[in-house]
């Protein structure tokens, strides 16, 4: 099931509310769970009992492991196993929705395990609640054990009102990033792919490298937003995911606050137990680029991915190697528009279907085609989208900048959130009405 | 009551009374804008939920029924052009006055399945009983009003010409007949992508020319107003409250006269069917509308003539056939989108008739919807 959809919005989740805080407190985990389970299930029936069978054996042998570390192995193994299985298109073309988000939830759980950090998790209900929990199933942010242990137990969670309005309210902003926003931008996009590549132009391949980074932006941290929100309306306390990104003035500072959760994992259980920075500087090079492998390929098992995590492996090595100094002696403004070229690249790379179309697309961003002749920097296709989009390009830029969060400070806007809140929630229902039907980007991860 | 706990309600009240209303307002059969049936209750089977087809029929079914759809809509529409400042809303554009729908890519492989499909048509049953020795058969290509009114505001198009050339070199066996010198963009609707014809005499005499028509009479054909409240169907997709506009007619004696006999319904009737009015779609009031197999007899044409014309068309041409009948005894409209042509023969005795192919460009350019 899918956020930005009519059965979820106004038929799953207000159903899913109410009995959350009708029933008695012993039951939350169960609506919770059961809820989840139909979540899930009602999408992707065919793949819940994956699901279902993973979290069973990593609980299972998660009551083993402080006495048996061989347990430790099989879970991990199966873990990764599915994984591998799954993106490395053994399975076909089948690709169980979340698979990457909540496998690496159940490797967090049986690697803290092993480690001692955590107790098992007696009750295999709360256990496959706190894995299957709709709220970040399928998109994340990935929610380590150890950050949620306490609170799942229903007595120890409490929904205050503030939880409950603040959650609703950054759920509905999430939901109009995603929905207003990068729906709007993926057309855009959709308008660019369907276009003749001999009847684009220069500044069309840069708008959509533009519409298509601001579009995975909104479109993923949409999804953090509202499921942070839902988190906080049931009592939990999920990590950010993104903090404004765009504005960064580095790519290392750009990955502090990209997917954060993906960052913070593979520091946790890569990077550190590899030996982090604190080794030689072969080793630490080597280091890097593992993590950073991985990291493109945890998107899925192609060439594309791979390269855009070496691709940043290989920026963040050479700004702590090399050009880090400089950047700090640039102006603000040039070592922000070097930052965002380098992504803007690094999204055609991701969206590329192979890297031949990425670096054609490249290339066509500065005229060349893969003909030889010239792309022509501007023509009437291009000129008409990018002039009928520009108040959405606008939109975007300024809603990847903390100007919520400066308007947030004003008393008065305070005042004025609610109506915002509710204006956002009737436009959003009015997209949704006219039949626009959007998958999350993110649910092919 | 603490003020985050008002705000908090406001936001909660709002949500669940949309919520609400989901749940308990009545189902609707039909969308008037849209000119569709609605999405109905899905069929929940083991079979439906396993294939990943409940969850989109159920996605359908809940936005064509959600309540105040048409108002949603309406601001859907009003955010696209009025706050996203949007050029479009669902590729429907305004210019002029008029709506239009963005026709962007060109599609050439479409073009090809639709002239591929004509010429089995030709091959099958028109080649060998032409008795004119250069062949009585034409194909004209009806521009969409977006031919007038894209290219000068910057709007993508498709490049007509290319089409028409396409047409012209995919169907050697028929002769061209060009109609845009006949029209301009106020030969349309303002809210639908359907000429009118009371513009449409000069298209009928670049017809008539081409093809040796005489066509006595057109100049003096009355104009009557069938309704004064028409709105296409370009009202419903751009989802904004355009203004509605008149529908006119053009007939005469032998107009009149002529009788219909409709294939699909076994039914006789009148070229135009005021009945139609009340229905879907206004414009089915010229010869039924959308209909596989239709024909006209024309009586007051047996003194002067035995004439025939099957006419290979889609909507556009319902409206420009009657200005044609003075010159034939019979005319024969074949709507491939609703009737197989290898169908044809058990209702169509194909014997030295003038042969027309007319559609338009919108449908050349997306034809999968002809049968094969």
């Amino acid at each position: 099931m899918i956020f930005s959809s009519i059965p979820f919005l106004y038929y799953f989740l207000p159903a899913v509310i109410l009995l959350y805080f009708i029933l008695p407190k012993k039951m939350a985990n169960s609506v919770l769970l059961l809820a989840s389970l139909f979540f899930y299930g009602y999408g992707e029936p065919n793949m819940l009992p994956v699901m279902v069978l993973t979290i069973a054996a990593a609980w299972g042998l998660g009551l083993a492991i402080p006495k048996h570390r061989s347990c430790f192995y099989l879970s991990a193994a199966i873990c990764l196993g599915l994984l591998v299985w799954f993106k490395g298109g053994f399975a076909g073309n089948v690709l169980p929705a979340g698979i990457s988000f909540y496998t690496f939830q159940i490797l967090s759980y049986t690697i803290d395990l092993r480690r001692g950090k955590i107790k098992p998790q007696k009750s295999l209900q709360d256990f496959a609640m706190y894995v299957s929990m709709f709220p970040q199933l399928i998109a994340g942010p990935i929610v380590v054990y150890s950050s949620v242990e306490d609170r799942l137990d229903p007595q120890m969670r409490r929904t205050s009102s503030e939880d409950a309005y603040e959650g609703s309210c950054r759920f509905i902003f999430g939901l109009a990033k995603k929905v207003l926003l990068a729906n709007n931008l993926g057309q855009f996009v959709s308008v660019f792919q369907g276009t003749a590549a001999d009847e684009r132009s220069v500044m069309f391949y840069w708008a959509y490298a533009l519409a298509f980074s601001m579009q995975i932006y909104f479109d993923f941290s949409g999804y953090s937003d509202m499921a942070i929100g839902l988190g906080r309306i049931f009592g939990f306390s999920f990590p950010e995911n993104f903090n404004y990104p765009f504005i960064s003035k580095s790519i290392t500072e750009f990955w502090r606050r990209w997917h954060m959760t993906l960052g913070g994992w593979f520091r946790e259980y890569v990077y550190i137990p590899l030996g982090g920075n604190r080794v030689g500087r072969g080793r630490w090079i080597f280091n890097i680029f593992v993590v950073w492998a991985l990291t493109g390929m945890w998107h899925g098992v192609n060439w594309t991915f791979l390269v855009w995590g070496l691709y940043f492996g290989l920026l963040l090595m050479a700004e702590k190697l090399w050009i880090g100094r400089l950047l700090d002696k640039l102006p603000g403004w040039a070592a922000h528009i070097y930052t965002i070229v380098l992504v803007l690249f690094s999204m055609v790379i991701f969206n590329g279907d192979t890297m031949a179309d990425a670096l054609c697309y490249i290339g066509a961003m500065f005229g060349f085609s893969g003909s030889g002749a010239a792309v022509p920097l501007i023509n009437t296709i291009s000129r008409y989208y990018i002039r009928s989009f520009g108040v959405l390009f606008i939109a975007g830029i300024i809603a990847s900048m903390p100007v919520s969060k400066k308007l947030a400070e004003i008393k008065y806007a305070q005042q004025l959130k609610p109506a915002a809140v509710v204006i956002l929630l009737l436009l959003v229902t009015a997209y949704l009405a006219d039949g626009s039907f959007n998958p999350f980007l993110y649910f092919r991860f | 009551m603490k003020v985050k706990n008002i705000k908090l309600i406001i936001i909660a009240g709002v949500f669940f009374l949309i919520s609400g209303a989901c749940w308990l307002m009545p189902d609707k059969e039909f969308s008037e804008s849209e000119r569709r049936p609605l999405a109905q209750k899905p069929e929940i089977s083991t079979e439906n939920l396993l294939s990943g087809q409940l969850e989109s029929d159920v996605e359908k079914y809940t936005a064509d029924q959600f309540p105040l759809r048409e108002t949603f809509r309406n601001l859907k529409a009003l955010a696209e052009y009025g706050l996203f400042m949007k050029k479009d809303n669902n590729d429907i554009y305004i210019e002029n006055g008029h709506a239009a729908k963005i026709l962007y890519p060109y599609s050439e492989k479409s073009v090809t399945n639709a002239t591929d499909i004509f010429r089995m048509i030709y091959e099958e049953y028109i080649r060998g009983t032409q008795t004119d020795s250069e062949g009585r058969i034409f194909t004209a290509v009806i521009p969409d009003k977006g031919y007038y009114l894209a290219g000068e505001a910057g709007i993508p198009s498709i490049d007509y010409d290319r089409m028409f050339v396409q047409v012209i070199n995919e169907m050697d066996y028929a002769r061209y007949i060009d109609l845009t010198g006949a029209l301009d963009a106020d030969s349309y609707y303002k809210t639908d992508l359907h000429w009118r014809q009371e513009k449409l005499l000069s298209v009928a005499e670049a017809v008539g020319k081409a093809m040796g028509l005489e066509l006595s009479g057109l100049d003096e054909l009355k104009q009557e107003t069938a309704t004064d409240s028409f709105q296409g169907v370009y009202k419903g997709q751009s989802g904004l409250a355009l203004k509605a506009e008149p529908l006119y007619y053009m007939t005469d004696e032998t107009i009149e006269g002529c009788s219909t006999f409709n294939f699909e319904t076994n039914e006789e009737g009148k070229v135009y069917d005021l009945d139609r009015l009340k229905g879907k779609d206004p414009y089915d009031v010229f010869l039924s509308g959308a209909t596989a197999l239709i024909t006209v007899e024309n009586p007051m044409a047996a003194s002067k003539t035995d004439r025939e014309l099957i006419i290979f068309r889609d909507s556009f041409g319902s409206s420009l056939v009657p200005l044609l009948l003075s010159d034939y005894a019979r005319i024969t409209l074949v709507d491939l989108r609703y009737i197989n042509w290898s169908y044809l023969k058990q209702f169509v005795e194909f014997d030295s008739q003038d042969v027309l192919f007319m559609y338009g460009t919108t449908l050349l350019n997306d034809s999968y919807t002809l049968k094969r």
